[in-house]
């Protein structure tokens, strides 16, 4: 009896292999899935989306559109993307009316990823969402988003401080230098954000229109008290006799690696500089504020982001459109750690991940300032940087930089491309 | 005015013996299951391409599971086992064996099978869902079926033959292991009150937060950090264990090398999987006691008790448990975390956050054959 019944389990173990139900053997890989948004090209006809791309230049579906959501009724793309510590996913966004929005994921019956929409957030009237951080302030955890724009106004920008439940305004840290007085700190433009013990830093950039005003100072937050308490001018070189436009800002600390000394990063758009400002954890003060890079020098432009792995750093540079790499443990200091990684003219957003068969990869987002191009009369387009946005997505090997694939979404879809910085997945997140 | 109504009967009549016969004879109906949405955040999952989840397979699946034709006897079902209040367990140590005397391990709960390792039972000895669910059904110490002799009763039962032939076209060992896999794959609790809480949509009382931070940390004494080290065999969301590999199983420091079972070796052979038993899910633990493989520990407290200052080292013993001490200067007489009693209730706390009412009392899994459902 037991023989005929064990017999039985077994040919109809094998059965079942053989008609392939193993799930494992039908398991559709996610790890090289990636979220974008893309920009609608007016000349093009096209609408502001956000989608997921496959990136695995192995897979037969290489640069297919997985899922995708438009935006028809919104005047300018969201920009950035960013997971919570709990796995929601939120976007920044450049329009008004849509300023920072939580973006819907979820899994089909098959089991595909698919984008379910998203909702706008109420800012309180704060404008251009940039970055966002979470961060503890007195033993609770808030999310900090900059918004270059603030409430608006020549001189705005603010730091919008947001409870992580209900995605409520809290408190929005403002400092207008038209308020505070002479050599008070200000807060102005910001758009990058990072943070460490019990300060942040936020960076000063732009005005929105591109033509009010340029920035060229960090802004020190006090985590404690959710006031600005420094500024800290990062300007040397003017080579496009611009301010020098601080825009993406990490502060290395001993968490992201043991061996790190605390310090700011900092690069800035119009200075093509990486900045370093050592910070003394015991007295909480910052030492003096000094080039460690310097685009001029390097015959690179307009330095932009900051992302990691578990052992380098990668900062992206638009111009030529490459993106150099260091050693994640010599930080503050930049070592390199291997050879640049040549993108496309705009190299700015990137992930990391494997394909297929296990291969470790990097894929570079290149659209400068996710503008248009003059080639097609677009209204967006800005002469400066006209011939940066390539709108492509260029897949590299990671330990060499060899450029494998490319997606160009203007060709493929008639869209720019503003963003690649996650993957579909489980609270993945690459920034800063 | 006959003549047309006796037209229009013989009309109906021919329409409905049409439908009869082309019911019984078109193949399966596969209709998506309605308003299926899977939380993004449980990770990728995958259903085998020639069994996907369909509402024809998922009725049929919820029967069986709940019909005691599937055993030898017809006395015993899944769910004599798997009981849908106790987030399908059993509320024992180990479960009655069909002959007398009791069963090797505990009645595992079936939540959440869409994710995590792909190898099922304590000690992984089914590699997939549908290999798995033929296991109980033919063991003699279980359900003691006939596969053969399941199928010819099945085949006796008009409801069964509709059902199967809705689903899958016919009636066959095969067909049943799919339909209990599917629904068994539907079980799914993401409505607790942890999930509320990820969503955005509750609050964690001040002590369920505390137990949820230190459920999410290894404790590293360099930095002051504290931690309960869940997360490093329980996954964030999920709570479950990983899928890579056979990384959803370990050595939890129960017994010492002498009396360590087998576990998972038993199924891969390696010496370095002696006590081995699968992670499972913590979803809807404060309805599952007893605790473990064995059931050994009837309740939360001693669970923790155990991971506090109970670990019992042996060779394979998870080197993730063996270091993660909270105060390892407060000396070495025993193994653990060294927990204070707050940290210990605050993550006993958090562990009731994770019970979903909704799963344990949904219609949609509870028996067919009672009530309205």
């Amino acid at each position: 009896m037991k023989v005929k019944v064990f017999a039985q389990s077994v040919l109809i173990g094998a059965g079942l292999l053989m008609v392939g139900l193993t799930p494992a053997q039908s398991q559709t890989r996610e790890e090289s899935q990636g979220m974008v948004l893309l920009r609608g090209l007016p000349t093009l006809d096209t609408k502001h989306s956000i989608a997921i791309v496959e990136l695995d230049p192995e897979s037969d579906q290489f640069g297919e559109l997985l899922s995708e959501v438009e935006q028809p009724d919104i005047q300018h793309p969201l920009h950035h993307l960013y997971y919570s510590p709990n796995g929601r996913l939120y976007s920044t966004g450049l329009d008004p009316s849509c300023s920072l929005a939580e973006i819907g994921l979820s899994r089909d019956s098959s089991g595909t990823p698919v984008i379910e929409g998203f909702t706008c957030l109420d800012t309180q009237g704060q404008i251009v969402g940039e970055d966002i951080m979470w961060a503890t302030s007195n033993g609770q955890e808030y999310m900090f988003v900059t918004f270059m724009g603030g409430t608006g106004g020549d001189d705005g920008g603010s730091v919008g401080v947001f409870d992580t439940q209900t995605n409520e305004v809290v408190k929005i840290i403002e400092a207008r230098k038209s308020q505070v007085g002479e050599g008070e700190p200000y807060i102005m433009y910001p758009h990058g954000i990072s943070a460490f013990d019990d300060r942040m830093v936020v960076t000063s950039t732009i005005h929105p229109d591109m033509a009010t005003g340029v920035g060229n100072v960090l802004t020190i937050i006090d985590l404690n008290t959710l006031e600005p308490i420094q500024n800290i001018v990062v300007e040397n070189e003017k080579p496009l006799d611009f301010p020098s436009s601080p825009v993406e800002v990490l502060f290395a600390r001993p968490d992201m690696h043991a061996d790190i000394e605390p310090a700011i990063l900092a690069n800035t758009m119009f200075g093509f500089e990486t900045w370093k400002i050592p910070y003394d954890t015991g007295s909480k003060t910052f030492g003096e504020a000094e080039v460690i890079y310097s685009g001029v020098a390097n015959e690179t432009a307009v330095p932009l982001e900051f992302y990691g792995t578990e052992d380098e750093l990668f900062i992206s540079h638009g111009l030529p459109g490459v993106v150099k790499r260091y050693e994640l443990a010599a930080l503050p200091e930049l070592v390199s750690s291997g050879p640049d990684i040549v993108a496309d003219p705009g190299a700015h957003h990137m992930i990391f991940f494997t394909s297929a068969s296990g291969r470790n990869l990097i894929a570079v987002q290149n659209n400068l300032l996710n503008l248009g191009n003059a080639a097609d009369d677009d209204p967006t387009d800005v002469d400066f940087i006209a011939d940066l946005s390539a709108h492509t997505i260029t897949i590299h090997d990671l330990e060499t930089g060899e450029r494998i694939a490319e997606v160009n979404f203007k060709e493929r879809y008639n869209k720019g491309v503003d963003n690649v910085e996650g993957l579909f997945g489980s609270g993945f997140v690459h920034h800063h | 005015m006959l003549r047309v109504f006796l037209t229009a009967a013989v009309a109906g009549v021919i329409a409905a013996t049409t439908w009869v016969i082309w019911d019984r004879v078109r193949g399966p109906t596969a209709t998506p299951i309605a308003g299926f949405s899977a939380p993004f955040v449980f990770g990728r999952f995958a259903v085998p391409p020639d069994n996907p989840l369909t509402e024809e397979a998922f009725a049929l699946g919820r029967h069986l599971f709940y019909d005691p034709i599937l055993s030898g006897n017809n006395q015993v079902s899944c769910a004599t086992c798997h009981v849908q209040a106790l987030a399908f367990t059993d509320g024992l140590a180990k479960s009655p064996a069909l002959p007398g005397g009791e069963l090797e391990f505990s009645s595992m709960s079936l939540t959440n099978l869409l994710w995590g390792q792909e190898r099922f039972f304590w000690d992984g000895r089914a590699t997939s869902l549908e290999a798995q669910a033929l296991m109980p059904i033919q063991h003699p110490d279980e359900m003691d079926q006939d596969l053969g002799e399941l199928v010819t009763e099945l085949q006796a039962s008009r409801d069964y033959r509709r059902m199967f032939r809705k689903a899958y076209g016919e009636i066959s060992a095969e067909n049943v292991t799919r339909a209990l896999s599917t629904f068994m794959r539907m079980l799914i609790s993401s409505d607790s009150k942890y999930d509320r809480f990820l969503r955005g949509k509750a609050r964690l009382s001040e002590q369920e937060e505390h137990g949820r931070k230190l459920f999410m940390a290894h404790p590293d004494t360099k930095v002051s950090l504290r931690g309960g080290n869940c997360i490093d065999c329980h996954s964030q969301f999920l709570t479950s264990g990983f899928r890579d590999a056979l990384d959803g199983f370990s050595n939890n420091g129960l017994d010492s090398d002498g009396d360590l079972p087998d576990g998972l070796m038993a199924v891969t052979g390696n010496p370095a999987h002696k006590g081995f038993f699968k992670v499972p899910t913590l979803r809807n633990i404060a309805v599952t006691a007893p605790y473990m493989h064995d059931g050994r520990f009837e309740t939360l407290e001693e669970v923790m008790d155990h991971y506090n200052d109970g670990i019992v080292v042996s060779d394979t013993l998870s080197p993730l448990i063996l270091e993660a001490d909270n105060a390892p200067e407060a000396g070495q007489g025993t193994v653990g975390l060294r927990m204070t009693p707050d940290e210990v209730q605050s993550i006993i706390a958090f562990l009731h956050t994770l019970t979903d009412e909704d799963f344990l009392t949904n219609t949609q899994f509870s028996n067919p054959f009672e009530g309205d459902s």
